[in-house]
């Protein structure tokens, strides 16, 4: 069983050691001459404006904890899914049970309008 | 094959990690990153028993956790924004009142 | 080999968790927990969890910590912000407490008996497995964990949304 990952771990090494090869190459051989223009953050070629480091809206937030709950709700599906014609209709009405009640939390962001960007 | 005990160290040094974390750090943030770091700790050691004891119960368990862990990241990341928003800082040891 | 990659994923984890807690950078500290997930997924795929590990990769990685870096962005903390001044006598308390309840615990694991793990089916661990537990024996703590992850949407919505 452990011999089926082995293209993984052949694939994690590849990619470290592709990272890391890159970055060592481009140190060593990469001319470094840097001038102030050069450092300048670039804005498409308008002379950058204020900071850099600005606050992001709190609307990514909301959009990536709704993305969390459904995550959790797609990974409980997987199992599920697996077994789904074994379990019959018991199984799905126990999915049916487990959509609805996330179905109300669903319906009540909607409600409450995080899910517009405005 | 590895032995129990083995993994179960390595669990409590995760447990620990996580420990001297929320005892030591002031930022909620890596406050918060420790307890993850707990929470997988214990997860660890259900399913090196899981393994050991050869019943899958264990794996339920740990898959109720990653839930709580979610939620928890849901719910505890907006209450980190929430403070931040009323105090201005997310220094635990600045946010000692319940009133705002 | 097995005990080998054990070995090499363990010290991965253990370090990158230290990483985790001295980094003064959230970013950092985040982005160390991320490599710390995956090897302890990889420690799981040892244990036979194969479901359980790609889980781990899945919603921690996938999404857990994508909701932390999310929030780091968000709060885009200076350096004055950060915080984490001078140790203090009392971290120091902390972190030697901790290190004798680790040696405690280390030493309490012994006397389990090094035992031999049984032998486990091919299909342990495995999605099919898990889920014929899950959806039998295990009926209400699934059916609970509906309106465990109904009340973190509904309360990050009322924390985290601007009042009008």
């Amino acid at each position: 069983m452990l011999n089926e990952y082995l293209p993984i771990l052949i694939l994690f090494i590849i990619n470290i050691a592709f990272a890391v090869g890159i970055i060592i190459f481009s140190h060593f051989l990469g001319p470094r001459k840097s001038s102030a223009e050069k450092l300048s953050p670039y804005e498409s070629g308008v002379p950058p404006v204020g900071d850099t480091r600005i606050r992001f809206s709190v609307k990514f937030y909301l959009i990536a904890m709704l993305f969390i709950v459904f995550d959790i709700e797609v990974v409980f599906m997987y199992p599920w899914a697996v077994i789904f014609k074994k379990l019959g209709l018991f199984g799905f009405v126990e999915m049916f049970v487990f959509i609805g009640i996330l179905l109300i939390g669903y319906v009540y962001v909607w409600k409450k309008g995080a899910l517009k960007w405005e | 094959m590895v032995p129990l005990s083995h993994f179960l160290i390595l669990s409590a040094a995760l447990f620990i990690a996580g420990t001297i974390g929320v005892l030591t750090r002031r930022n909620a943030l890596i406050v918060f990153m420790s307890i993850e770091l707990m929470l997988n700790g214990v997860a660890l050691s259900f399913l090196a028993f899981s393994r050991f004891l050869g019943s899958l119960d264990g794996h339920v368990f740990v898959f109720m956790v990653i839930t709580v862990a979610a939620a928890e990241a849901a719910v505890g990341l907006a209450i980190i924004i929430a403070i931040f928003r009323l105090k201005g800082t997310i220094n635990i040891d600045e946010i000692n009142l319940m009133k705002g | 080999m097995e005990t080998m990659l054990f070995y090499f994923f363990a010290f991965v984890a253990v370090a990158t968790a230290l990483l985790v807690i001295t980094r003064r950078n959230p970013i950092h500290s985040a982005l160390w927990l991320v490599l710390c997930f995956f090897s302890l997924a990889a420690v799981y795929v040892l244990l036979s969890a194969h479901f359980i590990a790609i889980i781990q990769i899945m919603v921690y990685v996938g999404a857990i910590m994508v909701l932390v870096l999310f929030v780091i962005m968000l709060l885009n903390l200076s350096e004055k912000e950060l915080g984490d001044a001078k140790p203090t006598v009392l971290k120091f308390c902390g972190v030697i407490l901790s290190g004798i309840f680790m040696v405690l615990l280390a030493d309490g694991v012994k006397v389990l008996a090094p035992q031999a793990a049984v032998s486990v089916d091919e299909k342990f661990g495995t999605a099919e497995m898990l889920g014929r537990l899950l959806f039998t024996d295990y009926l209400l703590p699934f059916e609970i964990a509906s309106l465990l992850l109904l009340t973190a949407m509904i309360g990050a919505v009322v924390l985290a949304k601007k009042r009008r």
